[in-house]
Parts: C-alpha cells; sequence; structure tokens
C-alpha cells in the first residue's frame, strides 16, 4: 500500500473537506484538560501533537478522549427499532439502520484496537446490526503515540500500542511538523487517491526514525508478562485485594461508561406522546459496577457485592473475554478508567496487586 | 376515562409546578391523555377524587399533614413533586436547629420570645420540623430535583397511563455526567457530589460548567465516608463539607433501605 510524507497543517485541511463524505471525528480540547471526540465543525480547533512532545499546552499534546472513539459505533440512547399500528391494528417493528457514512480521524492505537474487539464482540453469535451498519461505514484515521498520552496508560503492557488492524489509514508522527500517511485497506487507498500528498519513497526509514523517538519502557509496565496476568487474574478467586479496591469505591460506574471495551446496555420502550400508537426502543450504556446492574425480575441482585462486581469487571477484561476470544488482553491499556475514577481505583493496580498476592502464596 | 390528575403545593417555591408548564411543547398532547383537575399555577377548578395527586413541596405544619391526609385518601397514586417533598430541601436545614434558635435566627430575640408565648402565632411555633411527604403518607413515586426533570415527569405521565410502571435512575449522576461525555470537575480542582446523589437528570449542571450539589438526594447506600474523606483530601473542612451535604438537605442523613 501506498505512504505519503506531508506537513500536519495540510492533514488537517484536508480532514476539514473530508465533512463531504459524511461526519468526521476528531478530538478535541473541553473544559480545563480534557478531550471530547467531536465532530469537526469549520471553526473547530484541531491539532496533532509534536513529533518530540515539546508543546504541553492543549490541543498540541496527546491524551485520550474522556469518552473512546469507538463509542460513535454504539452511541448511547440509540433507538433500535420503532413501532407504529398498521390499518389492521397490528402492531408492525422497524429495526432502525444507521447507514450514515462517518470518519473516526485521530483514533490512537488503544481505540484501534479496541474498537477491533468490539468488531468481534458485534460480530460474535447474533450480530449486532446497529453496531455493524455503523461500523461498515466508518473510515478509521489512526495516529500513532511516541509517548505515553498520561501517567495513566499501559497500552505497551496490554500489547494494543502497535496494533494497526482496522485502521484506513494510519498516520505516524515526523519531525519537522510532518506525517506520515499510510493506506492500510483498500478504502484508505481510495481516500488518499486524490488528496494530493507527496508520495513517500522510504516507508520504513520513516518508520524507523518514529520507532527510534518512541519513549522506552513505554507507559507503565505490569509487574510480569501479558500472559501471567492473564492467567493470574483467571486463577484468582476470593482475594482480600478484591476488598482492599473497593473500600474507598462509590459503585458509580464511570470506569465501565468511559471503558472503550465495555458494550453492556439497558433497553427502554417508550410510546410517542403525540401518538401514543407509536414510539420505540432505546438502548443505554449500562454498567456491571453499578448496584442495579445485575438485578433481574423479582429484585433478586446476583452481585450485591461491592468486591464482586469489581472482580467481575476485571475478569472479564483480564480472563474471560481474552479466553473466549484468543484476541489478548480486553483491556488495551488506555488508563481511562484509572484516570477518572475519582478515589484512584485502577485496574493496573489491582493486576499487579494480584501478581504480588499470587507469588507469596506457597 | 382519561386519568385526573391534580397539583397540590405545600412550602415551596412553586418553582417545580413551573418546570412542568415548561413542557407546553407537548403540554397539549398531555391534556389528550389526561384530566388535569387540580393546578393552582394554572387553573382554578377543585375535585373531590382524582387518580395522581403531585404534592410539591415540604409539610411543615400540621395543618399541612392534616391537609396531605386528606389528599392521599381522594388519590390512587400520590407523587412527590421535587425536592421540598422527596427529602425536604433547604428549608429542612432548620431541622438541625432547635426551634427557640430557629425562631431567634429569623425573627429576632424580641420576636422569638412573642412567638413561643403567643397563641397567635402558634403556626409559627408548630413549625417545628420540616418533614418530607413520605414522612406523613405513603408515596408511591418520587419525581426528584430542583427543580424537578420535565422528561421524568413525562415519563411518569406516560407510565401511568400505560398502566406500566415508570423506570427511574438508580444510579448517581456519574452514569449520565459520563454519557454526556463530560470532563470530571475533580479534574480541575472542583469537588462533586454527583458519586453520592441521585441521577435522572442528565448531569444538567455539569453539562452546564457547574458541579452537582445534590440537589435529587442521596442515594441510599452510597459510600458516604468514601465521599467525605475525598472532599477532605480537595482541601475542605469538615465544616464547609456539612454544609455542602446540607445544602438542599440531601446528604445531611443516611436514608435508609435499598433502592426501589
Ligand atoms: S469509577 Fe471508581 S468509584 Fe466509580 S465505580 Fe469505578 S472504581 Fe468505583
Ligand atoms: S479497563 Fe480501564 S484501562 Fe482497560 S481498556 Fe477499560 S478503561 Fe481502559
Ligand atoms: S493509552 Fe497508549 S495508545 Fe492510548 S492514547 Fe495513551 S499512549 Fe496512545
Ligand atoms: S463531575 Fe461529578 S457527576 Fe460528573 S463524573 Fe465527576 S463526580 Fe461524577
Ligand atoms: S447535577 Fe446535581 S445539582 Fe444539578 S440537577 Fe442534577 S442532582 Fe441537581
Amino acid at each position: 500500500m501506498r505512504g505519503f510524507l506531508t506537513t500536519r497543517a495540510t492533514v488537517l485541511d484536508w480532514l476539514h473537506t473530508l465533512d463531504q463524505l459524511g461526519d468526521v471525528f476528531f478530538p478535541q480540547p473541553m473544559g480545563e484538560s480534557s478531550f471530547r471526540f467531536d465532530k469537526v465543525r469549520k471553526h473547530s480547533l484541531l491539532a496533532f501533537e509534536d513529533f518530540d512532545a515539546t508543546s504541553t499546552e492543549k490541543p498540541f499534546r496527546a491524551s485520550t478522549c474522556v469518552q473512546p472513539p469507538g463509542k460513535k459505533l454504539s452511541p448511547n440512547n440509540e433507538q433500535i427499532f420503532h413501532f407504529s399500528k398498521n390499518e389492521n391494528g397490528e402492531y408492525q417493528l422497524t429495526p432502525t439502520l444507521d447507514d450514515r457514512q462517518r470518519i473516526l480521524a485521530g483514533v490512537r492505537p488503544c481505540d484501534l484496537k479496541a474498537i477491533h474487539l468490539m468488531d468481534r464482540i458485534n460480530s460474535d453469535g447474533i450480530p449486532d446490526a446497529h453496531y455493524l451498519s455503523r461500523r461498515q461505514n466508518t473510515t478509521i484515521i489512526a495516529h500513532d503515540c511516541l509517548q505515553p498520552c498520561d501517567q495513566h496508560c499501559f497500552c505497551d503492557a496490554t500489547g494494543s500500542l502497535r496494533w494497526r488492524e482496522g485502521a484506513d489509514i494510519f498516520l505516524t508522527p515526523q519531525p519537522e511538523a510532518k506525517l506520515l500517511i499510510e493506506a492500510l485497506t483498500e478504502r484508505g487507498e481510495q481516500l488518499l487517491a486524490d488528496a494530493g500528498f507527496t508520495p513517500c519513497k522510504n516507508i520504513e526509514g520513516r518508520k524507523t526514525l518514529a520507532e527510534a523517538q518512541r519513549t522506552k519502557p513505554f507507559g507503565r509496565q505490569f509487574n510480569a508478562p501479558l500472559q501471567q496476568v492473564i492467567d493470574t487474574v483467571s486463577n484468582s478467586g476470593e482475594s482480600p485485594v478484591w476488598d482492599k479496591h473497593v473500600e474507598r469505591c462509590f459503585s458509580c460506574g464511570t470506569c465501565n461508561l468511559v471503558c472503550p471495551t465495555c458494550y453492556c446496555f439497558d433497553v427502554q420502550d417508550d410510546f410517542n406522546v403525540d401518538d401514543p400508537d407509536s414510539g420505540q426502543r432505546t438502548r443505554s450504556w449500562d454498567g456491571c459496577m453499578l448496584e442495579a446492574f445485575a438485578v433481574v425480575a423479582g429484585g433478586h441482585n446476583f452481585r450485591p457485592q461491592l468486591a464482586a462486581r469489581q472482580r467481575h469487571r476485571i475478569k472479564r477484561k483480564l480472563a474471560w473475554l481474552p479466553a473466549r476470544f484468543g484476541d489478548g488482553s480486553f483491556c488495551v491499556g488506555c488508563g481511562r478508567c484509572g484516570h477518572q475514577c475519582t478515589v484512584d481505583i485502577d485496574i493496573f493496580d489491582i493486576a499487579n496487586d494480584l501478581l504480588a498476592t499470587a507469588e507469596t502464596k506457597p | 376515562m382519561k386519568p385526573r390528575i391534580a397539583f397540590f403545593d405545600m412550602a415551596s417555591c412553586e418553582g417545580c409546578q413551573l418546570a412542568i408548564l415548561d413542557c407546553e411543547d407537548v403540554f397539549l398532547h398531555i391534556l389528550d391523555l389526561v384530566d388535569i383537575v387540580e393546578f393552582r399555577e394554572a387553573l382554578s377548578e377543585k375535585a373531590p377524587r382524582f387518580d395522581v395527586a403531585f404534592i410539591e413541596g415540604s409539610i411543615n405544619r400540621e395543618i399541612d399533614a392534616e391537609r396531605l391526609r386528606d389528599i392521599r385518601a381522594r388519590c390512587t397514586w400520590l407523587v412527590s413533586l421535587g425536592a421540598c417533598a422527596c427529602h425536604g430541601n433547604v428549608q429542612a436545614r432548620s431541622n438541625a436547629l432547635s426551634p427557640a434558635e430557629n425562631l431567634q435566627r429569623v425573627y429576632g430575640p424580641e420576636a422569638c420570645h412573642v412567638a413561643q408565648t403567643d397563641s397567635q402565632y402558634w403556626p409559627l411555633w408548630a413549625h417545628t420540623r420540616v418533614r418530607a411527604v413520605h414522612e406523613v403518607v405513603k408515596v408511591d413515586y418520587h419525581l426528584r430535583g430542583c427543580p424537578v426533570d420535565r422528561d421524568e415527569f413525562l415519563h411518569l405521565v406516560k407510565r401511568l397511563v400505560a398502566g406500566s410502571l415508570p423506570r427511574f435512575a438508580r444510579q448517581p449522576v456519574c452514569v449520565e455526567c459520563k454519557h454526556n461525555g463530560n470532563e470530571c470537575v475533580f479534574e480541575h480542582g472542583d469537588t462533586c457530589m454527583g458519586q453520592i446523589t441521585w441521577g435522572g437528570c442528565d448531569a444538567i449542571c455539569i453539562n452546564g460548567g457547574y458541579r452537582c450539589d445534590g440537589c435529587r438526594g442521596l442515594l441510599p447506600g452510597v459510600n458516604l465516608d468514601s465521599h467525605r474523606a475525598l472532599l477532605r483530601e480537595r482541601g475542605l473542612s469538615d465544616t464547609d463539607i456539612d454544609s455542602r451535604y446540607r445544602l438542599f438537605c440531601s446528604a445531611d442523613v443516611q436514608p435508609r433501605g435499598t433502592r426501589p
């Protein structure tokens, strides 16, 4: 596949022109120090960070968005079907499928891996037509990270930092405010066909240049190789570690709701107030840390204990789903849950603590 | 027959009733579904019986409690409308003081003495404790917030009309805050009550650039010790924390029981 080399400014200008094809999304500054993966509008402030991370100012500094880009493929409160009564008085259901073209740009390797995992989840068993319809009509322009985005990231430790699958175009920072632009799929090729960028003769050399610039070790590292982390979490039953890490927990669900590989939802039906014979079913993001999550009909709660809910969350990421799909860790190490938890409960620390207690066992 | 609904106000600012009138874009459709038989903010009729009674305001005097019991006896469903009815709201802050001290603070030492001894002032003196509606009569549903959320009101009315159970948030404000992808206010040095407060408001205050002050009340069973410890770590004194918890009288007392 082909590669190009051009300035960051040229690429940003180009991104602005892509809105003819559909909505373009890109990380944009929000609040005092955060980013929102938001629709690109005419005057949106867009930026790529420096090759050597000299600028510490937002928006020239990399950071994960509060909500991961992949959530655009299964938005909160999405309508899954609508219903109305026909002439015979029977209810008719029409599924709602969103097939609009969209472009997710500036997607980081961790979130790219997460989208790949969500592709697997949503294609497994009964395929999720709503997710897949959006996914098939989505172009992904990913962007490498040469420096860890913050103190919480551990994407290298979970094997996501070098993830490329799922990206149509991949951008790698280069010196002199430039970017290496590689088409990784046919769709990417087409998109770049008439962008007018300067072809790059030495793609491998450029990649080596970036690799040499990459911080090493990159971000936080577990105290053992990933496979050992997965084995340890898989074999951890009752353990004081679970209790220790929920002492301060609010059961607020933030760690679920910001995670790029959390996909649980709750459904709700509603009728329209202006035509009570019609209405829709919507689904909203749910999370296993919330108290009401495991309540079933009759009010029975399968996991009333907070520690049991925490264990469930960690095992989903680092034991059960890795075993089920054989695609590595379902925690991509983006660090969002630990960063955004107001009492600093971090899956990374929990995993390391489980490793430590496993070692001291006879 | 369309369900008959009625609104009553106790000690409140009537802002919740105004919030409901704010449904004007769908109000005419609501009137296709229900008959509003009593609504001081909008009409002057009085009805003997009704299906749903919405009670706005806290119960401050025995005379209000009697009126409330009478309403309860005349309706099928009774709904607490807004923070005053649900947990007492700002006026319940007076519960933390003795009645004499309260009167003195508000009316001065002289007036306080008169108020306590002159039978003419009996209603004032009788205002000894601000009660939430459910402390006096059985409440079927709570519409929380100061003011209430119009979408929750609409949801409840639709569900009651359809004969199905309404569903309200049983989770803290953080859930909706995260649904909206907001930057957590702790990120920029502020503090928030979102982790311990009933959701359902779509985290409207954080969306708007402020923090959550807990107007929807304390979520039962939350980790209040951890919250206090966090606020202390963030530099708040215990007095500041108490004052934050008491603002809407929401986190003053840990509610009993599990989430309905
Ligand atoms: S974000 Fe933190 S406090 Fe909230 S549920 Fe997760 S671990 Fe608990
Ligand atoms: S568990 Fe936490 S660090 Fe891992 S992918 Fe989810 S949010 Fe990111
Ligand atoms: S977690 Fe890693 S891959 Fe993700 S944004 Fe941070 S540095 Fe980049
Ligand atoms: S701003 Fe408040 S409501 Fe939002 S996540 Fe933070 S603590 Fe929760
Ligand atoms: S965010 Fe908090 S203070 Fe604001 S409406 Fe919701 S519960 Fe009330």
